[in-house]
C-alpha cells in the first residue's frame, strides 16, 4: 500500500486542503447552508478527517484548537509533529504511515484513543503525557521486545490493545506475557480477554510480576515520603519559619565557618560548643513553633475575612436579583400592556414610563452597589489594620527571638576567646598537654591571630543569623503587601465588572425599548 | 361535702400484682356499674338529677338495702362459681365487722356520708369491697404499667378520648454568632420619626382589631359555658390512687378510670377523699377537704387521720421512713399471708371473684365489640378494633361548627392494615377538599393525593414519595387548564414543569377512539444548575411558547453576577424575496449574554440551538401527555382500591392470615389422619365376616357360633399359608445355592479370578438368605399357636358376640 503512495506526489497541507476538508464534513443541507453563509472557522471544528490524501508532512493544524478527534490515516507521514496545539484531541487516527518513532504527543494529555497501526515503530516510548489512554493500536509495527509491554502498565485506563503483526506476536509466551503484564486490558488484538486465560497467565508469571510490582510499591511509597516532605516544607514555607526546627540553623552557621571548626579541637570547647548548640536549637524550635501559631492565627483571620466578605457580596448580590425579577415582572406586564395598547399617543407614555423604571432599576442597583463597595472598603480597612498588627507582632517577637540566639552567640564567643587566649598562654608557656591539630596550631602564633581567628568565626554565625531573621522579614512584609493588594484589586475588579454587568444590562433594556419604539413608530 | 368513695392502690404491694390488681378492679367496676356510674361532671345534667335522685333515695334506706338491684340481662349467674353466690363464714363475720364498723362510724359522724362497705354483687350477694379485688398478673406487658394499663382500662370500659395525637413539632434555633468581619449594615436614611408614628399606627388598629376579635371570642365563649353545676360538689366518683414508693414511683397520683388519665393530688378536680380500700383492708379519711385534695396526707398507717376498719394487716407507711426493709417484710406479708394474720387480729378473707381473663381478641379489641363512640364538645370520635371494618377504618374524628353537632366540619378517618397503604383520609365538608394519605409502599409511590372530585381534569394534588419514582416526580398539581409538576434528583436537573391548557376543541366526526388531548398553550420548564456547565450554558428555565412558535430561555446566573442571559427563538417559516425558504435569519433569536461570547453570535449556533429546542419541545409535548395518562391511570387505580380494600395480614398473625390457617389446618388433618391410620392398625378382624350378615340386626347364638368358627379357621389357614410361603422360598433358596456350587465345581478351572470373587460374594449372600428364611420359619411355628389362641380369646371377649358369652356364662 505504501509503495503504491509513494509512486504518487506527496501533497502539502495547506489552508485550502484544510478548508475544503472542513467544508466537506461540516454540517449538512439547512445547516450546511448557513454554515457556508457564515463560513467556518477552524477553532470551532470538532473533528478532522485527513485520510488518503498523500500528506507527507502533518502542518497547519495550529488553529484547530478545540479539535477532538483528528483522522490522518492512510498518507505518507514520517514524524509525528505538529499537533502541539490540539491539547483537547481525544482521538487520533495515525494508521497506515510511514512513522519510525513516537514522538511530539507530550500536550496530548486527553487523549484516549490512539492509533498507530501499520507503521514502523520498533518501540513503545514518550507516551507519559497520555494519562487517560483507553485504546491502543499498535499492530503491524516493528515492535520486537517484550519489555515495551512493562512500559504499558503505567497507564491505567488502557483497556484495548493490539499488537497483531509485530515480532513479539510471534513469541510463544506472547499473549500469556501481556495478559500477565496487564491485567486491567479487556481487549487484545480485537479480542476479549477471557478471565481463564486472565488467570492462567497470572499464575504463569506471578513471580516476575510479583518482584515488579514490589519494586513498584517501593517506587510509589518513596514518591508518596518525598511528595510529603515537600508539603511539610511547603507549610513551613508559608509560616516563614523553615529549617528552623532542629539545628539547620546552628548547622548553617559552622558550614562556612573553617576557624571556627578549627578552634572546636581547643580543649573543652566541644563541650561549650554542644551546650551551645542545644541551648540555640532550643530558640529555633521556639521560633518555628511560634510561626506556626501565628501562621494558624492568620490563616482563621484571613478565612474569616474572606468568608464575611463572601457573605456580604452573596447578600448584596441575592437583593440585586430580587430587584431584578421584580423588575423584569413588572416590566414584561407593561411590554404586554404597550403591545395590546392601539393609541398612539398612549403607546408613547407607556413607554416613557418603562424607560423611568429601567432608570429607576438603574439607580437602585447602583445604589446597592456603592453601598456595598463602602461596607466592603471599611471591613478591610480593618482587616489590613489587623492583620498588618499580626505581622509586626510577629516580627517583633520572632526579632526578640533572634536577639536571644544573637546573646547567645556573643556569650559563646567570649567563652571561646578565654579559652583560645588561656590556651595562648599556655602554649607560649609550652605546658599545653594536648595534642593540638596542626591547622590549629597555626593559629596560635600570637594574640591577635588567634583574636581575629575567634572574632572571625564570630562575625560568620553573626552574619548567618542576621541573614535569616532578614529573610523571615522580608518575606513576611512582602506577603503581607501582596496580600492587602490584592484584596484591594479584586475588591476593585469585582466592583468594576458590577458596574460593567449592570450597565450592559440596562443598556440591553434601553435598546430593547428603543427598537419597540421605533417599530411601533413604523407600524 | 362531697361523697366520694375512693379505691386505693397500695405500693407495698408486690410489684408485679399492681397492674394486674388493677384489671382486676376494672372487671369489678364493670359488673358494678350501676352502683358506680355517678362520675364526671361532663355528663348531661338531666342524666345526673336522675342520678342524684337515686343517690339521695339510697342515702335514706338502711345499708344493705341501699344498693340497686344489678342488671341481670347481661350476665349469667348460672355460670358463675359458687363463691359469688355465696358468703364463707369468715365472709360473713367480715361483713360483721364491715356493719359494726359502719355503726359507730355513723355514730361519731352523724353528719357524714354512709360508708360503701359491702355493695351487692351481681348475685345479690352483699361482698365487702376490699374481697372484689384479686391481684393478677396478666401475660400483656402493655398491662404492667399503671398508664398503658390504665388506658386499657380506660377503652375496655367506657369511651374514652386519648390526648391529642398532633404533638407541636419542636423548633430549633440556632444562634449565628456575630463574625469579626461581618459587614456593618447598609445605614438607614429612614426617618426613624416617621417610622415610629406608622408602627404606632399600626399597633392603634392591630389593638382595635384585637379587642373586636377578643370581644368576639368572649361572646362566644359566654354563650358556649355550661351552666354553673348545680350539683357541683355533690357527685360520687370512684378512681384509682397510687401511692408512692414502689416501681420508682416518685409520688402519690390519681388515675381517672374512665380516662385513663393520671392527675395528681393537688388536682382542683378532686373534691374530696371520702374512704379507700384495697385488697386488704378499708381506710376512712378522717381529715377536712375544704381545700379538696390538697391538704391531704396519705399516710394511711397514721390512724389520726385514716380511720382503718381491720387492725394490722397492714401497717406501711408510717413505719417507712423508720425502717428501709419494710418492703420486704410487706413481701413477707404476702407470702406468709395465712400464718402472720392469725397472730393478729381478724384478716381479709380471700377474693371471692375469679381470676380476670382476657383473651387475645378482647386484648386486641379493646372497647365492647370493638367499637367505641367518644363524644368531645364539638367534636366525636369513633374507634374500632382493627380489621373489624372490612376497609380497614379503626378511628374517625370528625369535628362540628356547632354544639348541636350537626354541621359537620371536617372528618378525618385512619385506616389501618390497607393493602394500598392508605392511612388517614381527611374530608373538609366547608370546602369540599378530601386528602388521603398514604404510608410508604403505594404502586405508585402516592404520599398525599388531594382532590375534590375523582374526575381527571379537575383541582387536584398528587404528592409523591421522595425517591420512590424512577423520574424523580415529587408532586403534581392540576387545576381545570393547568398542570404543574415538581421533579427532585433528576439526572438532567428538571425540577418544574408547567403546562397550560386551552379547551378542548370538538372533532367532529372523528370515529376513532383515541383520546382527543387537550391542546397545549404553554410549557414551562425550569431545571437546577448543573455544576458540570457553565453557568451561562445551563438552562434555568424555559418556556415553550406553542401557539405563537416561541421559545424562552432564561439561563443560570453566574455566581458572581446578578443577571442573567436570556434568548428568545422565534420559529417563522418565511420565504424570501427570491422565493428561498429562510433557515434562520438574525432576528428570529433575540439574546442578552451577561458575557457576550463570538460563538453564540453564529447563525449556525443559533440554528443548531433551535432545532435541538424543538425536538425537546416534542419530548415535553410528550412528557405532559403522558403524564395526564399517568392521572387517569391513578384515579383508575385509587377507584379499584377503594372499591376492594383489601387488607394485609401479617404472616404472623395466625388467626387471620388465611395461608397459614390453611397450611395449620392441613397439618392438623395431616396430623388426624396419621392418628386414625394408628387406630385403624388395631384391625377389626371380624368385620369382613359381619359384611357378609344383614346389618343392624343382632346375631343369634348360631350366627356367632358361625362367625366364629370361620374367623377361626380363616386364621389358621392365613397362618398356614405364611408358612408354606416361608418353605416355599427357602427351599428356593436353597436350590439355588445348590445349583450355582454345582456350576463352580464343573467350571472350577476355567475360572477367572473376578468370577470367583462373584460366585464367593453370591454364596455368602445366599446363605445369608437362607439362614434368615429358616429363623423366620422356626418362630412362624412357635408364635402361629400363641396368635391363634389370642385370637379366639379376643373373639370370646367380643362384644358383639356377646352371645357365645352368655352360653359360655
Amino acid at each position: 500500500m505504501n509503495r503504491l503512495c509513494d509512486s504518487m506526489e506527496p501533497k502539502v497541507m495547506d489552508d485550502d486542503m484544510l478548508k475544503l476538508a472542513v467544508g466537506e464534513q461540516g454540517p449538512q443541507e439547512e445547516a450546511g447552508q448557513l454554515a457556508k453563509q457564515e463560513g467556518i472557522l477552524f477553532k470551532d471544528v470538532l473533528s478532522l478527517q485527513l485520510d488518503f490524501r498523500n500528506i507527507l508532512r502533518i502542518d497547519n493544524l495550529w488553529q484547530f484548537e478545540n479539535l477532538r478527534k483528528l483522522q490522518l490515516d492512510n498518507n505518507i507521514i514520517e514524524k509525528i509533529e505538529g499537533l502541539e496545539n490540539l491539547t483537547h484531541l481525544v482521538w487520533l487516527d495515525l494508521s497506515f504511515n510511514n512513522i519510525e518513532t513516537i514522538e511530539g504527543l507530550d500536550t496530548l494529555v486527553n487523549l484516549e484513543d490512539l492509533s498507530l497501526f501499520n507503521n514502523r515503530i520498533s518501540k513503545i516510548d514518550s507516551l507519559d503525557a497520555l494519562v487517560k489512554l483507553q485504546v491502543l493500536s499498535l499492530g503491524n509495527n516493528q515492535i520486537d521486545n517484550m519489555m515495551n509491554i512493562v512500559y504499558l502498565r503505567r497507564f491505567k485506563c488502557l483497556r484495548t490493545l493490539s499488537l497483531s503483526g509485530n515480532p513479539i506476536s510471534e513469541a510463544e509466551d506472547y499473549k500469556m506475557f501481556i495478559c500477565a503484564y496487564l491485567p486491567d486490558l479487556v481487549y487484545l488484538d480485537f479480542r476479549r480477554i477471557d478471565d481463564h486465560t486472565k488467570e492462567l497467565a497470572e499464575a504463569k508469571h506471578q513471580y516476575s510480576i510479583d518482584e515488579l510490582k514490589h519494586r513498584e510499591n517501593l517506587m510509589q511509597v518513596r514518591l508518596q515520603d518525598e511528595r510529603a516532605q515537600q508539603e511539610e516544607l511547603e507549610k513551613h514555607k508559608t509560616a516563614f519559619v523553615e529549617h528552623l526546627n532542629g539545628s539547620f540553623l546552628f548547622d548553617s552557621m559552622y558550614a562556612e565557618d573553617s576557624e571556627g571548626n578549627k578552634l572546636s579541637y581547643l580543649p573543652g570547647v566541644s563541650e561549650l560548643l554542644e551546650a551551645y548548640k542545644d541551648k540555640f536549637v532550643i530558640i529555633c524550635v521556639n521560633i518555628f513553633e511560634y510561626g506556626l501559631k501565628q501562621q494558624e492565627k492568620r490563616k482563621i483571620e484571613l478565612d474569616t475575612f474572606s468568608e464575611c466578605v463572601h457573605e456580604a457580596i452573596q447578600e448584596n448580590q441575592e437583593q440585586g436579583k430580587c430587584k431584578i425579577a421584580q423588575f423584569e415582572e413588572k416590566h414584561l406586564s407593561s411590554l404586554s400592556a404597550i403591545q395590546e395598547e392601539s393609541e398612539l399617543p398612549n403607546i408613547e407614555k407607556m413607554i416613557l414610563e418603562c424607560s423611568a423604571d429601567v432608570s429607576e432599576l438603574f439607580n437602585k442597583l447602583m445604589m446597592l452597589e456603592m453601598q456595598l463597595v463602602e461596607q466592603l472598603e471599611e471591613t478591610i480597612n480593618m482587616f489590613e489594620r489587623n492583620i498588618v498588627d499580626m505581622v509586626g507582632l510577629f516580627i517583633e517577637n520572632v526579632q526578640s527571638l533572634m536577639a536571644q540566639c544573637r546573646d547567645l552567640e556573643n556569650h559563646h564567643h567570649e567563652k571561646l576567646l578565654e579559652i583560645s587566649i588561656s590556651t595562648l598562654e599556655k602554649i607560649v608557656k609550652g605546658d599545653l598537654d594536648e595534642d593540638l591539630p596542626d591547622d590549629l596550631r597555626a593559629l596560635f602564633v600570637d594574640k591577635d591571630t588567634i583574636v581575629n581567628a575567634v572574632g572571625a568565626s564570630h562575625d560568620i554565625h553573626l552574619l548567618k543569623i542576621d541573614n535569616r531573621e532578614d529573610e523571615l522579614v522580608t518575606r513576611i512584609n512582602s506577603w503581607c503587601t501582596r496580600l492587602v493588594d490584592k484584596i484591594h484589586k479584586d475588591e476593585i475588579m469585582r466592583n468594576r465588572k458590577r458596574v460593567k454587568e449592570i450597565n450592559q444590562y440596562i443598556d440591553h433594556m434601553q435598546s430593547e425599548l428603543d427598537n419597540l419604539e421605533y417599530s411601533d413608530i413604523l407600524d | 361535702m362531697e361523697v366520694l368513695r375512693e379505691k386505693v392502690e397500695e405500693e407495698e404491694e408486690a410489684e408485679r400484682e399492681e397492674a394486674a390488681e388493677r384489671a382486676e378492679w376494672a372487671r369489678t367496676e364493670k359488673m358494678m356499674r350501676p352502683v358506680e356510674v355517678r362520675k364526671e361532671e361532663t355528663t348531661l345534667t338531666q342524666e345526673m338529677l336522675r342520678d342524684l335522685e337515686k343517690k339521695l333515695s339510697e342515702i335514706q334506706i338502711p345499708i344493705s338495702a341501699e344498693l340497686p338491684a344489678f342488671t341481670k340481662d347481661t350476665i349469667d349467674i348460672s355460670k358463675l362459681p359458687v363463691s359469688y353466690k355465696t358468703n364463707t363464714p369468715k365472709e360473713e363475720h367480715l361483713l360483721q365487722v364491715a356493719d359494726n364498723f359502719s355503726r359507730q362510724y355513723s355514730h361519731l359522724c352523724p353528719d357524714r356520708v354512709h360508708l360503701f362497705l359491702h355493695p351487692l354483687n351481681e348475685c345479690e350477694v352483699p361482698k365487702f369491697v376490699s374481697t372484689t379485688l384479686r391481684p393478677t398478673l396478666m401475660p400483656y406487658p402493655e398491662l404492667y404499667n399503671w398508664d398503658s394499663c390504665a388506658q386499657f382500662v380506660s377503652d375496655f370500659l367506657t369511651m374514652v378520648p386519648l390526648p391529642d395525637p398532633l404533638k407541636p413539632t419542636v423548633q430549633k434555633e440556632e444562634k449565628v454568632l456575630p463574625k469579626k468581619y461581618t459587614i456593618r449594615p447598609p445605614r438607614d436614611l429612614c426617618s426613624r420619626f416617621e417610622q415610629e408614628q406608622e408602627v404606632k399606627k399600626q399597633q392603634e388598629i392591630r389593638a382595635q382589631e384585637k379587642k373586636q376579635l377578643r370581644e368576639e371570642e368572649e361572646r362566644l365563649m359566654e354563650a358556649e359555658k355550661a351552666k354553673p353545676d348545680a350539683l357541683h360538689g355533690l357527685r360520687v366518683h370512684s378512681w384509682v390512687l397510687v401511692l408512692s414508693g414502689k416501681r420508682e414511683v416518685p409520688e402519690n397520683f390519681f388515675i381517672d378510670a374512665f380516662t385513663g388519665h393520671s392527675y395528681s393530688t393537688q388536682d382542683e378536680r378532686f373534691l374530696g377523699i371520702e374512704s379507700l380500700w384495697n385488697h386488704k383492708n378499708y381506710w376512712i379519711n378522717m381529715q377536712d377537704c375544704w381545700n379538696c385534695c390538697k391538704d391531704l396526707i396519705f399516710d394511711l398507717g397514721d390512724p389520726v387521720r385514716w380511720e382503718y376498719m381491720l387492725l394490722g394487716t397492714d401497717k406501711s407507711q408510717l413505719s417507712l421512713t423508720e425502717e428501709d426493709d419494710s418492703g420486704i417484710n410487706d413481701e413477707d406479708d404476702v407470702e406468709n399471708l395465712g400464718k402472720e394474720d392469725e397472730d393478729k387480729s381478724f384478716d381479709m378473707p380471700h377474693s371471692w371473684v375469679e381470676q380476670i381473663e382476657i383473651s387475645p381478641e378482647a386484648f386486641e379489641t379493646r372497647c365492647p365489640n370493638g367499637k367505641k363512640v367518644i363524644q368531645y364538645k364539638r367534636a366525636k370520635l369513633e374507634k374500632w378494633a382493627p380489621y373489624l371494618n372490612s376497609n380497614g377504618l379503626v378511628s374517625r374524628l370528625t369535628t362540628y361548627e356547632d354544639l348541636e353537632c350537626t354541621n359537620i366540619l371536617e372528618i378525618k378517618e385512619w385506616y389501618q392494615n390497607r393493602e394500598d397503604m392508605l392511612e388517614l383520609k381527611h374530608i373538609n365538608k366547608t370546602t369540599d377538599l378530601k386528602t388521603d394519605y398514604f404510608k410508604p409502599g403505594h404502586p405508585q409511590a402516592l404520599r398525599v393525593h388531594s382532590y375534590k372530585s375523582m374526575q381527571p381534569e379537575m383541582d387536584r394534588v398528587i404528592e409523591f414519595y421522595e425517591m420512590a419514582r424512577v423520574d424523580g416526580l415529587i408532586k403534581r398539581e392540576e387545576t381545570a387548564r393547568t398542570m404543574t409538576e415538581y421533579y427532585q434528583g433528576r439526572p438532567d436537573f428538571l425540577s418544574y414543569r408547567h403546562a397550560n391548557f386551552r379547551p378542548r376543541v370538538k372533532k367532529l366526526a372523528l370515529s376513532s377512539a383515541e383520546s382527543n388531548p387537550r391542546p397545549i398553550v404553554k410549557i414551562t420548564e425550569q431545571f437546577f444548575r448543573n455544576p458540570a456547565k457553565p453557568a451561562e450554558e445551563d438552562v434555568a428555565e424555559r418556556v415553550f411558547l406553542l401557539a405563537e412558535e416561541r421559545i424562552q430561555l432564561r439561563y443560570h446566573c453566574r455566581d458572581d453576577h446578578i443577571t442573567a442571559s436570556k434568548r428568545e427563538f422565534l420559529r417563522r417559516t418565511e420565504v424570501d424575496s427570491k422565493g428561498n425558504k429562510i433557515i434562520m435569519t438574525p432576528d428570529m433569536c433575540i439574546s442578552f449574554e451577561v458575557e457576550p461570547m463570538e460563538h453564540t453570535k453564529k447563525l449556525l449556533y443559533q440554528y443548531e440551538a433551535m432545532m435541538h429546542l424543538k425536538r425537546e419541545e416534542k419530548l415535553s409535548r410528550h412528557q405532559v401527555w403522558e403524564s395526564e395518562l399517568e392521572v387517569l391511570e391513578i384515579l383508575k387505580l385509587r377507584e379499584e382500591e377503594e372499591a376492594a380494600h383489601t387488607l394485609t395480614i401479617s404472616i404472623y398473625d395466625t388467626k387471620r392470615n388465611e395461608k397459614s390457617k390453611e397450611y395449620r389446618e392441613a397439618m392438623e388433618r395431616v396430623m388426624h389422619e396419621e392418628h386414625l391410620r394408628q387406630v385403624e392398625t388395631q384391625l377389626d378382624y371380624l368385620a369382613p365376616f359381619l359384611a357378609q350378615l344383614p346389618p343392624g340386626e343382632k346375631l343369634t347364638r348360631w350366627q356367632a357360633v358361625r362367625l366364629k368358627d370361620e374367623c377361626l379357621s380363616d386364621f389358621k389357614q392365613r397362618l398356614i399359608n405364611k408358612a408354606n410361603l416361608i418353605q416355599s422360598r427357602f427351599e428356593k433358596e436353597t436350590q439355588e445355592l445348590q445349583k450355582k456350587q454345582q456350576w463352580y465345581q464343573e467350571n472350577q478351572v476355567t475360572l477367572t479370578p473376578e468370577d470367583e470373587d462373584l460366585y464367593l460374594s453370591y454364596c455368602s449372600q445366599a446363605m445369608f438368605r437362607i439362614r434368615i428364611l429358616e429363623q423366620r420359619l422356626n418362630r412362624h411355628k412357635e408364635l402361629a399357636p400363641l396368635k391363634y389362641l389370642a385370637l379366639e380369646e379376643k373373639l370370646y371377649k367380643d362384644p358383639r358376640l356377646g352371645e357365645l358369652q352368655k352360653i359360655f356364662a
